[in-house]
């Protein structure tokens, strides 16, 4: 008979974690993550004419409708932005946030069959959904480097500021806030499958409450008290601030969406790990 | 020779019933009247709770074995005896209500033939997929993908064409063939074999039964299939309605099996 004092590799209990982060289990599996985001990235284009194309088309297109809808027809105001420049980059971050969010938050739900008959990290899925919506956040952002220097060109004068330094923050901050709420949800829905309607109808109204087709200037004062709940709205601002110079700077409201980030995807973390282990009996 | 797997005092619990409209509604009634210290207001009259005696069931109960290492067990029972839901348990797809499971060493489990396949992606992409789903590491797959291929049967100029062009029985052998060449110590298999004509069969057995042979590999293996667990298979446990009945040799479990069912 062999002691029990020995080490075993896996040991099973019912025990469910809360917080932590098996860094040491994700990194055997980073061939994992790795295929895991190519199969995201790739299966957008597999049998397309336009192939990666599809990656800019969308930001695009709904750039010129925002152009034509907000801009010429509501005569919303830009911040004296090029109206291009503004909605590109305001539909950019935008989608890159909300893709996080919708992709996490269906994690269980979409890989109910791969999950019930294979064990690996679950977190793998969450972090190949973030990081292919960075790739593709990338390859848009390219494409926002260019028209502004189309409009550099032309003459137009934008005041680089020293926060351009920060837009790695920016983005992390989005990926935390889309993949906290996201892996938050997705915990959820795997008993109350109601909050699967609620995101995609969400997301699309909060949108509106998100400066990405007005900057934050245009909101009367009365108003602007909400938008201080919405940690995704200074993000934006910032962002565009940074690379043009104009718009609001209002650190108060960074800080506090930085913070709020920070919170959503530990709560989000807690909530994964806490139902990973018993999500497949109640999807 | 040392255990490999441990299993100790098992139990796994389901709960019965649909989780369907309102339930959000009644669990947060039911929970703020715990928090008030008053009666759940969905108890049933005559029920101690409301998840009573009736809305549980278990799949398992007290379940203890031992595997060494090297050995090959053999899960026999009929439908419903809590086969699939001790793999799954061992497996760590879902965690267990009570009890412990320890293993030793690396493990693999394959529940499913062909798990994580995209059909949109070629078999060579699959076979890394595939493989790195199942706990293979980039470079062991490079390592064995000629003998994958091999192994599978697949004409080699089939493996860069997407295996949603595959036939039923392509797609089935290459999955089979990734899966038999994993180099964990620990491999759980359930009903694989039920795919694939017969050949194909005989010869994943005996590719499984010389990995663990000469590897000194550890397998735990599920089949309705009698004979195959007979020729895999040293020892076996029968299962049923979530207990052991019996356990033995894999050729007493089977002879057990085969009385009990009476054919």
């Amino acid at each position: 008979m062999t002691s029990d004092k020995e080490a075993w590799d896996v040991v099973i209990t019912p025990k469910r974690m809360w917080l932590g982060l098996n860094l040491k289990e994700l990194r055997q599996y980073k061939d994992l993550i790795a295929l895991m985001i190519r199969r995201e990235f790739v299966s957008v284009y597999k049998q397309t004419i336009f192939g990666p194309l599809w990656f800019v088309f969308q930001p695009l297109m709904s750039t010129f409708l925002y152009m034509f809808v907000f801009g010429n027809i509501a005569q919303m105001g830009t911040d004296e932005i090029p109206q291009a420049l503004f909605y590109f980059s305001g539909t950019m971050l935008w989608t890159f946030f909300a893709t996080t969010l919708q992709k996490c938050s269906d994690t269980f739900i979409n890989n109910a069959g791969l999950f019930g008959k294979v064990y690996f990290p679950r977190l793998t899925m969450p972090i190949a959904y973030v990081t292919n919506a960075f790739f593709t956040l990338l390859i848009q952002f390219a494409v926002m480097l260019v028209f502004y220097v189309y409009y550099l060109a032309n003459g137009v004068q934008f005041s680089l500021s020293w926060w351009i330094l920060t837009t790695p923050i920016y983005i992390l901050q989005l990926a935390l806030l889309g993949t906290g709420f996201g892996i938050m949800i997705s915990a959820l829905t795997t008993k109350y499958h109601d909050l699967r309607n609620l995101v995609s109808f969400g997301l699309s109204l909060l949108m509106y409450a998100t400066p990405v087709v007005y900057p934050i200037s245009s909101i009367p004062v009365r108003w602007k008290v909400l938008f201080q709940f919405n940690p995704v709205a200074p993000v934006i601002e910032m962002f565009r601030y940074s690379f043009f110079g104009k718009g609001s700077c209002n650190l108060k409201m960074w800080a506090y969406s930085l913070i709020v980030s920070v919170v959503v995807f530990l709560l989000g973390l807690m909530t994964f790990n806490h139902n990973e282990q018993t999500f497949i009996d109640v999807v | 020779m040392s255990t490999a797997v441990k299993v100790e005092h098992l139990s796994k619990e389901y709960r019965l019933g649909v989780i369907g409209n309102g339930s959000l509604w009644k669990d947060i009634q039911s929970w703020t009247a715990k928090l008030q210290g008053k009666p759940d207001p969905w108890t049933k009259i005559n029920e101690e709770s409301r998840i009573g005696k009736r809305e549980r069931f278990w799949a398992l109960k007290d379940i203890n074995f031992e595997v060494q290492q090297g050995e090959r067990l053999g899960i026999i029972g009929r439908n419903g005896a809590g086969k699939s839901t001790l793999l799954k348990i061992l497996s760590q797809i879902t965690a267990p209500t009570e009890g412990v499971v320890k293993m030793r060493g690396h493990v693999a489990s394959l529940l499913e033939v062909g798990t994580g396949f995209h059909p949109e992606f070629t078999g060579r992409e699959n076979i890394y997929l595939n493989g790195a789903i199942l706990g293979m590491s980039k470079a062991d797959i490079d390592r064995n993908f000629d003998e994958i291929v091999a192994f599978s049967e697949i004409e080699p100029e089939f493996i860069d064409t997407p295996v949603k062009r595959y036939s039923s029985g392509m797609y089935v052998r290459l999955a089979f063939a990734v899966a038999a060449h994993l180099n964990s110590e620990i491999l759980i298999a359930d009903e694989v074999l039920a795919v694939g004509d017969v050949k194909f069969q005989e010869k994943c057995l005996g590719k499984m039964k010389e990995v663990s042979e000469k590897q000194g590999r550890t397998i735990l293996f599920v089949s309705h299939n009698i004979g195959a667990v007979r020729q895999l298979c040293q020892i076996g446990i029968l299962l049923e309605h979530g207990a052991i009945v019996f356990s033995g040799s894999a050729d007493e479990v089977a002879t057990e099996y085969v009385k009990e069912i009476g054919c």
